[in-house]
């Protein structure tokens, strides 16, 4: 109950901090609804003289990147790297090598505290744009998406955070590590399905993809919500998302305990 | 201050940064594959989505491809010449610093604009060429000399549309000292000129090809290459790249009236 009350003030204290940054979330969510006009307007100019393309039609797809927007703020790691990295080069993460807490599970916390605000606060630009998005938003009715769909948003969470935190280790070897996660955001938006839906790759690449972490970070809950996958690819991605996110733990663990090998204790 | 000493003050700058970049040389083979990951992420797009479909708003595969390779030639040499200049520029007028480019005996946008050049992102305009010159190859263009120097010009006009957008979002640090972060978001601008004009229908065009020079800065380049010199369409971005410089140095000069330096 106390390893319990830590980590809920770490969150509480998290929540209160990342309230300050509320205009810079609100502004991000601003444009993402930019982002959004690029691909209804693209998306719109492929489907001109098509009624389906893969097996989905235009407000399918549309109603795809929606989720994926409101995912994205809600599951996304966004600078978490930058900041663990930081922690490390200012010899802040001494304090948790002294004290009796967790430094994976403090920032967890308020990685979980920082997605509520920006997942609240995404709804407010989208509430805007919804006048003209909702003719376009076709939600599937069968009750298991959303049964099958928050665990794997959850997991897809897990894996964000965890893929960034490894990146963030790597400042216990490299000074610079901002163009490593640039790297992998251009790999994650790709194989994430961010930049596309997965499923319009060749078949062979899209089942290839799927043995991937990247599938199950943003395509793979999405794909539940919006429909675009059936119910017995959804379980058996569970079982392969939950291998991941496990493996990616103990990727983590294993950076942290070596990292902490080199590590010397600078400031304080 | 002479024009010949300004172009030695640039040649000094450009060789500062390249020495500094061949110092950090695991950095600049880092940022250098960064910048070509992200221009192969946007060419794989569209291959995806020409699998589905011959044309998108009457562009085909190829035509698509000048398209999206003038943009990221745009884009390359903007963060080649001006990118980092102007990031660090309302970084600088929040801390302070700013000081320092005032305090140099020279203009000083000439000296805030031009202090460093990124080699890693001026390398990569090579690519957006070579994705370029691969799509005329496979239209079968016949390009002259001509068209050449008149993509060049339209190109040149469309970098000095992207840096007039960024000086002005750079120069609101001089007005409202608390905004952050406005510049990182400056890429969602890009997105828009990778689309050609006649995707836009409705209020979209208005706003999007009309009032902000979005999408025009890529797509009248790309036109000329493929159906060589239409006056009006030339005019219009000069004129456009002309009014945005005009209106981005109005708010510079305007902004460092204000400016009454940070912290001590």
């Amino acid at each position: 109950m106390a390893t319990f009350a830590k980590y809920r003030h770490a969150f509480l204290t998290g929540l209160q901090s990342n309230i300050v940054y509320r205009w810079n979330f609100a502004v991000r969510g601003c444009f993402s609804v930019f982002h959004l006009v690029v691909v209804f307007i693209l998306w719109s100019a492929v489907y001109a003289g098509h009624a389906r393309i893969g097996s989905f039609d235009l407000a399918q797809t549309l109603t795809y990147f929606v989720s994926l927007i409101v995912l994205q703020f809600f599951i996304g790691a966004f600078n978490e790297d930058y900041q663990i990295s930081e922690d490390i080069r200012n010899g802040l993460i001494n304090q948790f090598l002294l004290k009796p807490i967790n430094y994976f599970f403090y920032r967890l916390s308020v990685f979980a505290a920082a997605r509520l605000v920006s997942g609240l606060l995404v709804f407010i630009p989208l509430a805007f744009a919804l006048p003209f998005l909702w003719h376009y938003l076709v939600l599937p009715p069968e009750l298991w998406r959303l049964a099958l769909g928050l665990p794997a948003a959850l997991l897809a969470a897990l894996i964000q955070f965890t893929i960034a935190y490894c990146f963030g280790l790597l400042a216990f070897w490299f000074l610079e590590i901002q163009s490593f996660i640039i790297l992998s955001m251009a790999v994650e938006s790709l194989l994430g399905g961010q930049m596309f839906p997965l499923d319009l790759m060749p078949p062979w690449l899209f089942h290839a993809s799927q043995f991937l972490p990247y599938f199950y970070q943003m395509y793979f809950p999405a794909a539940i919500f919006t429909g675009r996958l059936g119910y017995t690819a959804a379980l058996q991605g569970l079982v392969i998302q939950s291998v991941w996110a496990l493996l990616l733990l103990g990727v983590a663990q294993f950076l942290w305990l070596r990292g902490l090998r080199r590590y010397t204790a600078v400031g304080g | 201050m002479k024009f010949s000493n300004y172009i030695r003050i640039w040649l000094a700058c450009a060789r500062y940064s390249v020495v500094r970049t061949m110092m950090f040389r695991f950095d600049f083979i880092m940022w250098a594959l960064v910048e070509l990951f992200w221009m192969s992420v946007n060419l794989l797009l569209i291959g995806v989505l020409y699998s589905h479909t011959k044309d998108i708003a009457g562009w085909n595969k190829y035509e698509m491809l000048i398209l999206v390779g003038t943009s990221m030639l745009i884009q390359r040499l903007l963060m080649g010449f001006f990118w980092s200049n102007l990031f660090e520029m309302s970084r600088n007028i929040r801390s302070g610093q700013f000081d320092f480019f005032l305090a140099q005996p020279g203009n000083p946008l000439f000296m805030v604009s031009t202090r460093k050049l990124d080699p890693d992102s001026l390398l990569n305009s090579f690519v957006a060429i070579g994705v370029i010159v691969y799509a005329i190859h496979h239209l079968g263009l016949q390009v002259t000399p001509g068209a050449i120097a008149l993509y060049t010009l339209l190109v040149l006009c469309g970098v000095v549309i992207h840096y007039s957008a960024l000086l002005m979002v750079s120069s609101l640090a001089l007005w409202v000292v608390g905004l952050q972060g406005l510049e990182g978001t400056y890429f969602t601008l890009f997105e828009f000129s990778r689309l050609p004009r006649e995707a836009f229908r409705g209020i979209s065009r208005v706003l999007f090809v009309y009032a902000l020079p979005v999408v025009v800065v890529s797509y009248v380049p790309a036109r000329s290459l493929l159906y060589g010199f239409q006056p009006a369409f030339a005019l219009w971005l000069v004129a456009v790249a002309a009014a945005w410089l005009a209106v981005a140095v109005l708010v510079f000069t305007r902004g460092l009236r204000r400016y009454s330096s940070a912290s001590s």
